[in-house]
């Protein structure tokens, strides 16, 4: 026992860092290298073509990244389709999981099927999307052809392009929010919502009252980890409409991917990247300072 | 118990949860039924339910020229390679992280989670140019690198939580009982890490399998997997939806069922140990 208490020391420790140090070691060299590297190329016009040449640039890619109006477009466009998507997908999955915690019977059959979206790779959910949508034999496009909603090509019109790549990302993700708003009901007071009961309180006022605030944690779980993949995926896009029509749908990554691998333009690729990791970084302070916080509550 | 689970009308309820399966269930449920369909029924203009069923563009693409199985055993070494070592270093230096008790610890699980957080699009730009440099273009130990990017802070976060639930009185009392703290670790704690492990393992072989951006940059004529092989046939002109959407049934079966094999310990894993 007194090898696990008293004052930390390194010492005692050994096994613990051994245990650590091949994990720590493989994730260094692959994550700080490249991490270097892309600060080091946001400095530099980087060159492909007969061989791997740098060029210091200074703060030019910085300059443009800052200045570049297709960038700033591309920024707006990615706050549209985050809000538009973690939005629902907040929205949707909460109901979703308060709909299946009230069932009394075949919650569990039912939660796993409505979960089967998010397993799905993000590319076959473009696929779906694109089959579903095709504008000679996708059943959906049929559907709202017949019903007289829509007759256009979907993912080939401004508007409802994007309205089409965000609700299959609304599609994909919503259960898993909802798998995480379940799991926190579990901690809502029974006692509590029976009182309430017995003084007659309505659905809406317990909703409000009791069950939202015991779960507000866990929103904000489910909503810092929306966030995060948010902006770490882009292959629905990517498949479906990649970016296009009249860049319409081109989110920052889908940007920075065209930037790096169409113009290769690495340097300013670089550039935009780190801009990224920073929004990242932001939701990653964010999500462990949450965890500290809950710690203290448990 | 049962008063307080009733608060919602029951045809209001049955409605809308109707309602919220037909939205998820259609896509899947029409891949996999029309690719079963011949290409004249997947191409008529009018949607068909009844059709005579055929295994014919399974038959084609594992048959003909272009065989799909190149693409699937690339997909089988290189996310079944990432996962083994994310899994076995994860686990040890989940065990190690979660025990150890050193200044600025906070520090390094924030660098961990930082890492699986980052944008895979900003990832991509120095990896190729690393891989460019270090000849791993169209290897398979490229896009293994590639996967550990990710799943290795993914696995050495969620068995650092696994481990964080087991109260460490265990290990110390096989201590006391002479076993030093390698044969605690290997004969008491691991053994009741199981659901942990395997959990941690399937989700990671799930992210390597359904990943798309990293293959579509990094793998070649010889290391291209499943989802390049989707990508490819969505790209030509006159698509052969038969053929795609078999496809996608491959990829998608396979691990929708092993997702759901390890629903009980579903939302640990994927918020990161932070919902238990």
């Amino acid at each position: 026992m007194a090898l696990l208490t008293g004052k930390p020391s390194t010492r005692r420790q050994g096994f613990e860092l051994a245990m650590m140090s091949p994990a720590l070691f493989l994730l260094a060299l692959i994550t700080l290298v490249p991490f270097f590297s892309i600060i080091w190329m946001s400095f530099n016009d980087v060159s492909l073509m007969g061989g791997l040449a740098f060029e210091f640039s200074g703060l030019d890619n910085w300059q443009r990244v800052f200045t570049d109006p297709d960038i700033r477009s591309s920024w707006l466009i990615s706050l549209v389709y985050f809000l538009a998507t973690v939005g629902l997908e907040m929205v949707i999955g909460t109901m979703m999981a308060l709909l299946v915690y009230s069932l009394t019977r075949g919650s569990n059959i039912i939660i796993s099927l409505l979960l089967i979206p998010m397993f799905i790779a993000p590319v076959i959910v473009g696929l779906l999307g694109r089959f579903m949508l095709d504008p000679s034999h996708g059943l959906y496009a049929w559907m709202l052809n017949e019903t007289g909603l829509f007759d256009g090509n979907i993912l080939g019109s401004v508007g409802s392009a994007m309205v089409a790549v965000i609700l299959m990302d609304v599609w994909e993700w919503t259960p898993l929010v909802a798998l995480i708003v379940l799991a926190g009901l579990t901690s809502v007071p029974e006692d509590v919502l029976e009182a309430a009961e017995m003084d007659g309180a309505k659905y809406a006022q317990k909703l409000i009252y009791i069950i939202l605030p015991s779960i507000s944690n866990i929103l904000l779980v489910a909503l810092l980890i929306r966030a995060m993949d948010a902006i770490r995926f882009f292959a629905i896009i990517f498949i479906t409409t990649n970016g296009g029509p009249a860049d319409s749908t081109k989110i920052i990554p889908i940007r920075l991917y065209d930037i790096a691998f169409r113009f290769f333009d690495l340097g300013y690729a670089a550039a935009v990247g780190i801009t990224m990791l920073v929004f990242s970084i932001m939701v990653a302070t964010a999500f462990t300072k949450l965890l500290k916080r809950q710690e203290k509550v448990s | 118990m049962t008063t307080s689970k009733r608060w919602i009308p029951l045809t209001f309820k049955v409605t809308l949860l109707t309602l919220l399966l037909v939205w998820t269930l259609i896509p899947i449920i029409w891949m996999v039924l029309s690719s079963f369909k011949p290409n004249s029924v997947i191409t008529a203009n009018t949607p068909r339910v009844f059709f005579t069923p055929t295994l014919e563009h399974y038959a084609s693409l594992f048959s003909s020229g272009n065989s799909l199985w190149p693409y699937l055993l690339n997909s089988l070494f290189i996310a079944g390679v990432s996962t083994l070592i994310a899994v076995v270093l994860g686990c040890m230096a989940g065990f190690g992280l979660s025990r150890i008790r050193i200044r600025g610890k906070q520090h390094l699980a924030f660098w961990i989670i930082s890492t699986r957080m980052a944008p895979i699009a900003a990832v991509i730009v120095p990896l190729y140019l690393l891989f460019r440099y270090l000849y791993l273009l169209d290897t398979h130990a490229g896009l293994i690198v590639a996967y550990l990017s990710f799943n290795l802070p993914f696995a050495i976060w969620l068995m650092t939580a696994f481990f964080d639930d087991l109260p460490p009185d265990l290990e110390e009392a096989a201590m006391i009982d002479g076993a030093t703290k390698f044969q605690a670790f290997r004969y008491v704690v691991l053994p009741l890490m199981t659901p942990g492990l395997v959990t941690t393992a399937i989700l990671c072989f799930i992210f390597a399998w359904n990943d798309y951006a990293f293959a579509q940059t990094f793998s070649g004529p010889s290391t291209q997997t499943i989802p390049i092989a989707a990508a490819q046939l969505l790209t030509q002109t006159g698509i052969d939806w038969g053929k795609l959407l078999a496809i996608g049934t491959i990829v998608v079966c396979p691990m929708a069922i092993a997702g759901l094999l390890v629903k009980r310990w579903l939302v640990q894993g994927l918020t990161l140990g932070a919902v238990k």
